[in-house]
């Protein structure tokens, strides 16, 4: 389907920008420590995903079980280590400031490309 | 015999109960709850390690003399922020539905509940203390230059940001879903 593809290649296009600016923050000031944001937003999805399928028995299947809440709270830690660890860099004067804004530019787009890449393509089993 | 009075519950744990926080999330309240709270988390513990990597990378600034710095962050200022960390891990391994006896069990339980949840808090609220009291005995006493003192601010903010990071939390899991009401209604 049309609709489909091509918001695959945007979602891919979006993807390949926001790695292109993480790599250039690293390689323009020959410093790879921003890759981290790289791997911390990469990995950010992955408690909820893992978490996910523990909760939800029969009745009560809405968000009310314990590991489901770990997963999010995992995840949002997660979230807030890739915005924070540029800041933390540069306030101690290990990264450059441009290096440190253009890896969380590029950490945000890639988050927002997993986001909306989930949030399009979930499946249709998940009836809520 | 004589029956309790309507208002008292025996199963609750404090004489004034918390406040009804009812914000006009509808169901997604305690999923909001949940995600701020790990926001809050990951924030309190940057705030400190933010700190202890500047004072790892202190210098003095271009073209001045090379002096070392009068103070580091060393493992006392480690402390309070585990002590908080320990608290909030107590806090959260309690089973809620334990604390409000919804399973009827005995009341040894409900009491043995309790009192973990007291040395949970107490735990966060020592963590809290000690961080100021170390704002104040490491850092402000010896009139250290407000470069250092960030510090000791950083590591209270850290223990608030802990502390609220548990209030919310227990706010969020303790926040009564659609289908609790339909139940009590």
């Amino acid at each position: 389907m049309p609709a489909g593809l091509k918001t695959v290649i945007l979602l891919s296009f979006v993807l390949a920008v926001g790695f292109l600016l993480i790599i250039l923050s690293c390689a323009l000031w020959a410093n790879w420590l921003p890759l981290l944001v790289a791997l911390t937003f990469v990995l950010a999805p992955l408690p909820n995903a893992l978490f996910a399928h523990c909760g939800g028995d029969d009745f009560s299947s809405h968000d009310s079980s314990g590991p489901v809440d770990l997963g999010r709270f995992l995840t949002s830690i997660v979230v807030v280590t890739g915005f924070a660890l540029p800041v933390v860099l540069t306030h101690s004067e290990v990264v450059r400031p441009g290096a440190c804004v253009m890896s969380i530019i590029g950490g945000a787009l890639v988050y927002g490309t997993i986001l909306a890449y989930s949030a399009v393509f979930r499946q249709d089993d998940e009836y809520d | 015999m004589s029956l309790p009075r309507s208002d008292y519950d025996p199963r609750r744990v404090c004489l004034n109960p918390f406040p009804d926080f009812n914000f006009n999330l509808g169901k997604h309240r305690r999923t909001i709850g949940i995600y701020l709270a790990g926001a809050l988390f990951a924030l309190a513990n940057w705030t400190f390690l933010d700190a202890a990597i500047l004072s790892a990378h202190a210098h003095a600034p271009p073209g001045d003399v090379e002096i070392p710095p009068p103070v580091h962050v060393a493992f006392v200022d480690w402390v309070p922020g585990i002590c908080s960390l320990l608290g909030m891990l107590i806090i959260n391994l309690i089973d809620k539905d334990r604390i409000r006896g919804d399973d009827y069990g005995d009341s040894s339980a409900v009491w043995r509940a309790r009192l973990f949840l007291f040395i949970g808090f107490a735990f966060m609220a020592g963590g809290l203390a000690g961080s100021v009291s170390l704002l104040v005995l490491k850092y402000i006493m010896k009139d250290y230059a407000e470069q250092y003192t960030y510090y000791g601010y950083a590591n209270v903010s850290q223990n608030v940001a802990l502390m609220l990071s548990a209030v919310v939390l227990w706010i969020a899991q303790n926040a009564q879903t659609e289908y609790d009401y339909s139940l009590t209604l």
